[in-house]
């Protein structure tokens, strides 16, 4: 119901009349032409403006760009160098028009060039490091795609390492990324769609999937959210998501974030959408499901034993992650009972002397961790490591021996810390975080009844949960037993012999290739 | 956006065949071997047990195929072709109390059996009320969402009630079974009586077929369903009786529960294996509850066709609630429970009786 109205509010916002466009069109006269480039610019020092004649003949001309924007070669070389000194030629025609044909068609040796008539092509275009020519005259430029500019160079991406597997990761430049994804696919239905995302910022954003393997639906559906998204500027694929995501209310993730180009082949091959934002090397997958969350590339890459264990302790480290301090709660201060005697003998000696309820004690551990947790991420990494030593000796030792927290606790804690940071996506890890709390909570509240509500209201949420149409449960509800080969089971791989059947691709057969 | 076929409202038919055995698994079976004890002899109750199910299993095939050829149509609706409009209204109405009595009944006996169980000084009002707005939440969703429920549960479901059935083979005592077929005919009887509140929850056929994508293949399917609860009944009562004896297990409140009890976790690391059943078993107990209060805001809806699901949930949250707090000592609340059970039971073959013959004699076409 909630995001009914916030859509609507989207729609609302789309009729607003844009007033950032310059749709002056272009003149004959070329000093009026390049004063209205140099009063829309605000005269930057950066922009490059070169007047000069055609050797031989009066024509005026003029080349503008961006400096530290373009390949400063290729401009003079190909560009420059040809028009200036156009050699080899008996005659050039005397109408400018005619000249501008010729420049356009013969002269110019710029692969990627195109026409402009208005102000706002030409401000578009030396923004994002074209080369505009202009020729007295004509009330028409050449734009010439020159852009180049210094990028990070490809690393292996930091958030998500594998032992074995590709090193490369994705890069804040966006051809490069989209260069990776082809060199993972050599499919000819490979599919880049490009958008312009924010009003002024307009960055590139390329929607890609591969035609023939996704559901059109899907697609059909992203595009309409993508063309909703109406903002200033997209500085991270994080806005993105937000946007486009079926639930903002939801603690889980409905879009996954990568770096890893392997990842994101995958899922293209398994019938899904990758949406990669230029400025960000963290590419959105969509729709992902439940299980998707739990795995990671590597899976595929070592045996299959070794696995389909992996995933078995991932679940296993889901459910510590949510629910051990809960249940540590619950068992101490409600169900005593339940624990072995020898075993609640040492957990009450430890408790000996600790003042405060299983819960609080729970709660400022956790607060403590997640204080860590969050200091140590800030930090740079030199100093990062300080805090490791001042938390883990410092507080886990003091706090034990200060009679604030049980030994036990400290372990319950740490156990849990160290599962959630197991789980191999990020934003999945730190909503369970979120979640360990409120579970905490329902145990201080109710004992093990209390989890066992807080559980079944997550079911209920989850299964309530859909990502861009496809159920966030799927495929444990609604059952797809065959998906289950490749679930908490990661089936060998000559076993998996269709894609997802949950995510209703056209092309069914013959992956051998797993999920993402 | 137009969702995926599978993502929809509509239910496959297996989602039927998993919720006939979740609507039916939920607290009727947790007390049901200390009454079917103290009517048979030794272990004599399986015969109603089991003569019980065929009936049921029979009666549910029979519901299934009579909505089934009324397909995508609501119960009023093909009631009201059949019958006249207003005599849809009243049966509709009816159907909706009985499922608000379930739903009650479920919320009262979690809160008894949590008393037993997990907490003594927690009040019993709290425990309802906490379980009550869960089944709320629940209901308000998606009605695919409580399949789905249904499907994720269910398994859980039926794995801790075979862990304890293994558990427990150690401690079976084969001479507790007998002697067998000692007990009288008039006692058969009694034990069937008693077993109703067990087998209840076929009901929900009569609304939810009508969502079912495939409704030739429901039928078969609500059957073979209806054949889980049977065959774990069976197989939980002879437990009970061969690890207690008779006496034992018709002197105990709750002698599924108890018999988890007995449970031993290899490796020592929890005792007390009972609270952990009866914890689990709260999942059945709510997928049951929070079908039950769906089917009756289903119904009502259908008769007030404008008013919103999550209205009428807050309408009919308040009187759930009351009701469920009404009977003041377990032993009325048994009663309840038996009462309300008979007359679903009843309500629903008159119903199934009236509508086929009325069909029959005025030729209402069943679209086959």
């Amino acid at each position: 119901m909630v995001s009914r109205y916030f859509f609507r509010k989207k729609e609302k916002q789309e009729t607003k009349n844009k007033e950032e466009n310059f749709s002056v069109k272009i003149v004959k006269n070329i000093e009026k032409n390049l004063d209205n480039l140099k009063e829309i610019l605000g005269e930057p020092n950066d922009l490059v403006i070169r007047e000069f004649t055609i050797k031989g003949s009066k024509h005026k001309c003029a080349i503008a760009y961006i400096d530290g924007m373009v390949d400063s070669n290729l401009v003079h070389n190909n560009i420059m160098k040809n028009v200036q000194l156009i050699t080899g030629r008996d005659s050039l025609p005397e109408a400018e028009s005619e000249l501008f044909e010729e420049i356009y068609q013969e002269i110019l040796s710029v692969t990627s060039i195109k026409e402009g008539t208005t102000l706002d092509d030409i401000s578009n275009g030396i923004l994002s490091g074209s080369t505009i020519f202009y020729l007295n005259g004509v009330s028409k430029v050449i734009i010439m795609d020159t852009g180049r500019w210094e990028t990070r160079s490809i690393e292996e991406p930091t958030t998500e390492t594998v032992i074995r597997g590709s090193r490369e990761g994705f890069i804040e430049d966006l051809r490069t990324n989209t260069v990776m994804i082809r060199r993972y696919i050599k499919d000819p239905n490979l599919r880049f769609k490009t958008y312009q995302i924010g009003r002024r910022s307009k960055k590139d954003l390329v929607l890609s999937y591969i035609e023939g393997i996704i559901n059109p639906d899907i697609v059909k559906e992203v595009n309409r959210r993508l063309e909703t998204i109406d903002m200033d500027d997209a500085p991270e694929s994080g806005y993105i998501e937000e946007w486009i995501e079926d639930s903002f209310l939801s603690p889980f993730p409905q879009v996954l974030n990568t770096e890893r180009p392997d990842k994101v082949s995958s899922a293209l091959f398994d019938g899904k959408v990758a949406i990669l934002l230029d400025g960000t090397p963290f590419v959105l997958i969509a729709p992902s499901t439940l299980g998707n969350t739990l795995q990671s590339p590597e899976d595929y890459y070592e045996r299959w034993t070794i696995g389909t264990l992996l995933r078995a302790l991932r679940y296993l480290a889901a459910f510590i992650a949510m629910f051990l301090p809960a249940l540590y709660i619950a068992l101490v201060s409600f169900h005593p009972g339940m624990i072995p005697s020898d075993l609640a003998f040492s957990i009450a000696a430890s408790r000996e002397g600790v003042p405060f309820p299983a819960f609080v004690e729970a709660l400022l551990m956790g607060l403590t961790m997640e204080l860590l947790r969050e200091a140590g991420t800030r930090l740079p990494t030199p100093i990062g490591q300080t805090i490791g030593i001042v938390g883990g000796l410092v507080i886990g030792e003091a706090a034990v021996s200060a009679g604030l927290v049980s030994p036990a606790m400290v372990i319950v804690i740490a156990l849990n810390a160290i599962a959630s940071f197991s789980l191999p996506s990020y934003s999945v890890a730190i909503s369970f975080r979120i979640l360990l709390f409120g579970m905490m909570f329902a145990a201080a509240t109710f004992g093990l009844y209390g989890i066992i509500l807080s559980y079944i209201m997550l079911n209920v949420h989850l299964v309530n949960l859909k990502s861009f149409g496809v159920p966030y449960t799927t495929p444990f509800a609604p059952n797809f037993l065959s998906d289950w080969k490749d679930l908490i089971l990661r089936a060998p791989i000559t076993t998996i012999k269709s894609r997802p059947i949950y995510m209703q691709t056209q092309d069914k057969k013959s992956v051998n290739k797993g999920d993402s | 956006m137009k969702s995926f076929k599978y993502a929809d409202e509509k239910i496959s038919e297996k989602e039927i065949l998993i919720a006939v055995p979740s609507m039916v698994i939920g607290v009727g079976i947790l007390s049901m071997p200390k009454d079917l004890a103290s009517v048979t002899i030794a272990a004599d109750g399986w015969v109603p047990l089991l003569i019980g199910g065929l009936i049921v299993v029979l009666i549910t095939w029979m519901v299934a195929k009579f909505a089934s050829g009324f397909a995508n149509q609501t119960f009023l609706t093909y009631a009201s072709s059949i019958t006249t409009k207003p005599v849809a209204i009243v049966l509709t109405f009816l159907f909706a109390v009985l499922f608000l009595l379930i739903t009650a009944f479920q919320v009262r006996q979690i809160a008894d059996i949590s008393k037993q169980y997990l907490f003594d000084r927690t009040p019993l009002e709290v425990i309802s009320l906490a379980f009550l707005l869960v089944v709320l939440y629940a209901v308000s969703g998606s009605r695919a969402g409580l399949f789905r429920l249904n499907v994720m549960f269910l398994p859980i479901i039926l794995f801790i009630a075979l862990s304890v059935f293994v558990f427990n083979l150690g401690w079976f005592d084969l001479g507790n079974l007998l002697p067998v077929f000692k007990t009288g005919f008039n006692d058969y009887v009694k034990g069937l009586n008693t077993i109703v509140t067990s087998y209840l929850g076929f009901s929900i056929l009569w609304f939810y077929i009508a969502l079912v994508d495939k409704p030739e293949k429901a039928p078969k399917m609500a059957a073979l369903g209806m054949c889980i609860p049977v065959v774990l009944y069976i197989m939980l009562f002879i437990l009970c009786i061969g690890v207690f004896g008779r006496e034992v297990t018709a002197n105990l409140l709750y002698p599924t529960v108890e018999l988890a009890k007995v449970v031993d976790i290899p490796g020592g690391f929890l005792e007390r294996f009972e609270s952990i059943f009866f914890v689990i078993w709260i999942m059945a107990i709510f997928n049951t509850a929070s079908m039950a209060l769906d089917v009756a805001v289903l119904a009502i809806n259908s008769i007030f066709k404008n008013m919103k699901k999550v209205k009428i949930l807050f309408i009919l949250a308040p009187v759930v609630y009351i009701i469920s707090m009404f009977p003041q000592e377990i032993v009325e609340v048994n009663s309840f429970g038996a009462v309300m059970s008979k007359s679903m039971l009843f309500y629903s073959v008159f119903v199934l009786v009236l509508l086929f013959v009325i069909a029959k004699v005025r030729g209402v076409k069943r679209d086959e």
